[in-house]
């Protein structure tokens, strides 16, 4: 009567705190270390352009010209080649995920040059 | 005998989680013959390798198909380092087998929740997936992605796995194998499951070797091949390692081998990370493959033997990328087993041999 | 169980069939069958395992559109790799047990694993590029290493010097001949500029230091002959500007 074990498994889950969560609700807390999205700390940014070669989608665009840091979130695969190649430790995985969007979009995110920021002070 | 009409079959089909097309030649109630067809899937991976280097590859490797993605990134990478000489550190190649038997673990759970499924048992479908949620929850806590890992590369692992979260793993696996034991007691002695499997799709020894099948299909029919038992990497640490075989040949069989190869990866879980020596996690990898290098190598992975080819061409990206996956290699003994069964039991037979289609196509 | 191990042995091409029905016999399992497109034909490569021996046959280059005798007669579970081998490099297979005619992959383009991407093209001509500079590099070695036992033998008493390199110093040079061979283009135009203005500026170094030598002997002379030298020099160095300008125009 094999069924039956598995029926006490069943019943006994009626009594036990649920497996999933309410989710609009209720947000499974995020582990430590989760692949969300890729964030770039443009202070440190030297814009050497080594993100851009090891990405494996072509998804990162550093522009030296414009002192621009660009990604487009949509074609990231979230693998972490780029975080872990940057050689200033100035990019990083943030654990929230990339939200719904209607349209694809590019982040793009200003560089501040050291050199004028010594010129201006 | 009644009159050979043609069934097709698939490529959209409830028991089908991957398109798999089947020509079935019916004569009554019985199949004569059952002819596959795949290609619906192809995506032409292996060609990409000219516009990747080494190891960007491995990202495109392990996307080879979500449920073998940790099986596909080891795979790929054992292969180019075998090519370039590389020496993995000790520890490295622990974490990767630990990763590699979790997801072994993750992919038979699935597998048995959509058999399932296939016989109508709807309340076994819900608990095995709640299971396999805990190893997903496992992975997303150690790697930082649920199905697609990205945690092996060229030379080592990318993420270390420290003492606390290791006897966490090894407290979410307890609590494992105490539901799961009880649905595999289930699974084994229920009548209405061994009147859907047991003399179904029967395929004898002889028949399992001349088709050159491979994985848990084969094991059922009492081949004695698991990649794993040659003992590279750490699973030469082992202290005992039995490949799980059964001699029953039939749906019933596969389905005991696979629910037993959980318990065997939990317990080898479990010695490696008592086992697992402190050390570096990577070992930096630079130059290129020489021109005209070649390196072959296979795996076990959850389906069966993957066999992996790479040839280098001096240059950072390769000139030639092969996964020969379990699949393609047991759609001849599918064609067998399919042969003389029952029209109803067809759905049956094909998941009981688990094609990945992804696979097979890349 | 036996060890692993693999190996990659040549085969002929009419023996293929002959040596797969062999190995059913000997009981060897059929692995797979798979296809390398190179510039003048396939390779194609038939895996057997037996005892834990991986053993790679490589049939080198069965030229495009040729035929190859199936060998699934022997071993069914060749059906997949013949057919996807027919349908992405355009070898046919004889006597197919299952043969799906050309419809196994629907494709786009016919054969496209022989179509040579240009980014392949690239990497084949980089390749070709690094091996001739290298061979290169090897030949300059051999002859700077023969002049160098040359001079050797006629001049007995340089072995003990401490510069046995002396004028046969092209080995780096040679080095980063071959580098060069292996970069693209720009860069290569980078690299050269910079080699360049290195050595720009190691001449002016140079001069400067000369110039410092100079003022140093003339501080030691005694200061009428210093001034003479002073006024000779200067003269030199305006006939050579002079000239300098002449040939400008």
């Amino acid at each position: 009567m094999g069924s039956f074990k598995l029926g006490g498994m069943t019943l006994g889950s009626l009594f036990k705190k649920p497996e999933t969560v309410c989710y609009p609700a209720e947000v499974k807390p995020a582990p430590k270390g989760l692949k969300g999205h890729v964030v770039v700390d443009a202070d440190h940014c030297i814009l050497c352009g080594i993100c851009q070669k090891t990405c494996p989608c072509h998804t990162i665009t550093v522009d030296k010209k414009a002192r621009t840091w660009g990604i487009n979130p949509f074609m990231c695969v979230q693998c972490g080649a780029c975080v872990r190649a940057c050689p200033k430790h100035c990019l990083a995985m943030d654990p929230a995920y990339t939200p719904v969007a209607t349209a694809q979009s590019c982040t793009v995110v200003e560089v501040p040059d050291p050199k004028a920021e010594a010129a201006a002070e | 005998m009644g009159k050979a009409t043609v069934i097709p079959f698939g490529p959209q089909h409830p028991v089908l989680p991957e398109p798999l097309h089947l020509d079935l030649v019916v004569e009554d109630e019985t199949v004569v013959e059952a002819i596959p067809q795949i290609g619906f899937v192809h995506r032409g991976l292996e060609k990409l390798v000219e516009t990747r280097d080494y190891n960007q590859f491995i990202y495109v490797a392990e996307r080879i198909c979500g449920i073998c993605a940790m099986g596909h990134s080891l795979g790929y990478a054992e292969t180019v380092e075998s090519l370039m000489g590389v020496e993995v550190p000790k520890r490295a190649e622990y974490l990767r087998v630990i990763w590699h038997e979790l997801s072994r673990i993750h992919s038979h759970l699935l597998w048995l929740g959509l058999a399932a499924d296939a016989f109508g048992f709807e309340s076994m479908f819900m608990h095995c997936w709640r299971l396999r949620e805990r190893v997903l929850d496992i992975f997303e806590k150690t790697t930082g992605g649920r199905v697609i890992l990205s945690v092996v590369k060229v030379g080592g692992v990318v993420r270390d796995i420290d003492d606390a979260m290791m006897a966490e793993i090894i407290r979410a696996l307890d609590g494992i194998v105490d539901d799961y034991t009880k649905i595999m007691n289930t699974l084994l002695t229920d009548t209405s499951v061994k009147n859907r499997t047991v003399g179904v799709g029967y395929i004898s020894h002889d028949d399992a070797v001349n088709l050159s099948m491979v994985g848990p299909f084969a094991r059922a029919s009492a081949v004695n091949y698991d990649v794993r038992a040659f003992g590279r990497g750490a699973y030469g640490d082992l202290s005992d390692f039995q490949p799980i075989l059964d001699d029953g040949g039939d749906c019933f069989a596969r389905v005991k081998v696979r629910c037993l190869e959980v318990l065997q990866s939990i317990e080898i879980i479990k010695e490696l990370a008592a086992k697992i020596p402190a050390g570096d996690i990577e070992v930096a990898v630079k130059g290129a493959p020489a021109d005209g290098a070649q390196a072959s190598n296979v795996l076990e992975q959850p389906r069966g033997e993957c066999y992996y080819y790479a040839r280098g061409n001096g240059t950072k990206n390769l000139e030639r990328m092969r996964m020969r996956t379990p699949t393609s290699q047991n759609l001849a003994g599918m064609t067998r087993a399919l042969a003389g069964c029952d029209l109803a039991d067809v759905n049956m037979i094909i998941l009981t041999i688990d094609p990945c289609i992804s696979c097979t196509e890349r | 169980m036996a060890q692993f191990r693999q190996e990659f042995t040549p085969l002929d091409r009419d023996a293929v069939h002959q040596d797969a029905a062999r190995r059913k016999e000997e009981g060897w399992r059929y692995v797979q069958t798979l296809a390398v497109n190179a510039e003048d034909g396939v390779d194609l490569i038939y895996t057997y395992m037996k005892d834990g021996l991986l053993e790679n046959l490589v049939v080198p280059l069965v030229p495009h559109g040729s035929s190859m005798p199936s060998i699934t007669d022997v071993y069914l579970a060749a059906f997949v790799f013949e057919n996807e081998i027919h349908d992405l490099f355009g070898i046919t297979f004889t006597d197919l047990a299952i043969d799906f005619g050309g419809n196994f992959y629907r494709v786009a383009v016919s054969e496209p694993m022989t179509v040579i991407s240009p980014e392949q093209k690239a990497a084949r001509e980089k390749a070709r590029r690094v091996a001739a500079a290298k061979a290169e590099k090897d030949a300059k070695a051999a002859r700077a290493a023969d002049a160098q036992t040359g001079y050797l033998a006629d001049h007995p008493d340089a072995a003990g010097e401490s510069k046995p390199g002396r004028v046969f110093d092209t080995a780096s040079e040679a080095d980063v001949e071959a580098k060069l061979a292996g970069m693209d283009p720009e860069k290569v135009a980078r690299v050269r500029a910079a080699i360049a203005a290195k050595a720009k500026k190691a001449a002016a170094a140079e001069a400067a230091e000369r110039d410092a030598e100079l003022e140093a002997k003339l501080a030691a002379m005694d200061p009428e002959k210093a001034a003479k030298v002073r006024a000779a020099m200067e003269a030199k160095a305006k006939k050579a500007a002079e000239a300098a300008a002449k040939e400008g125009e």
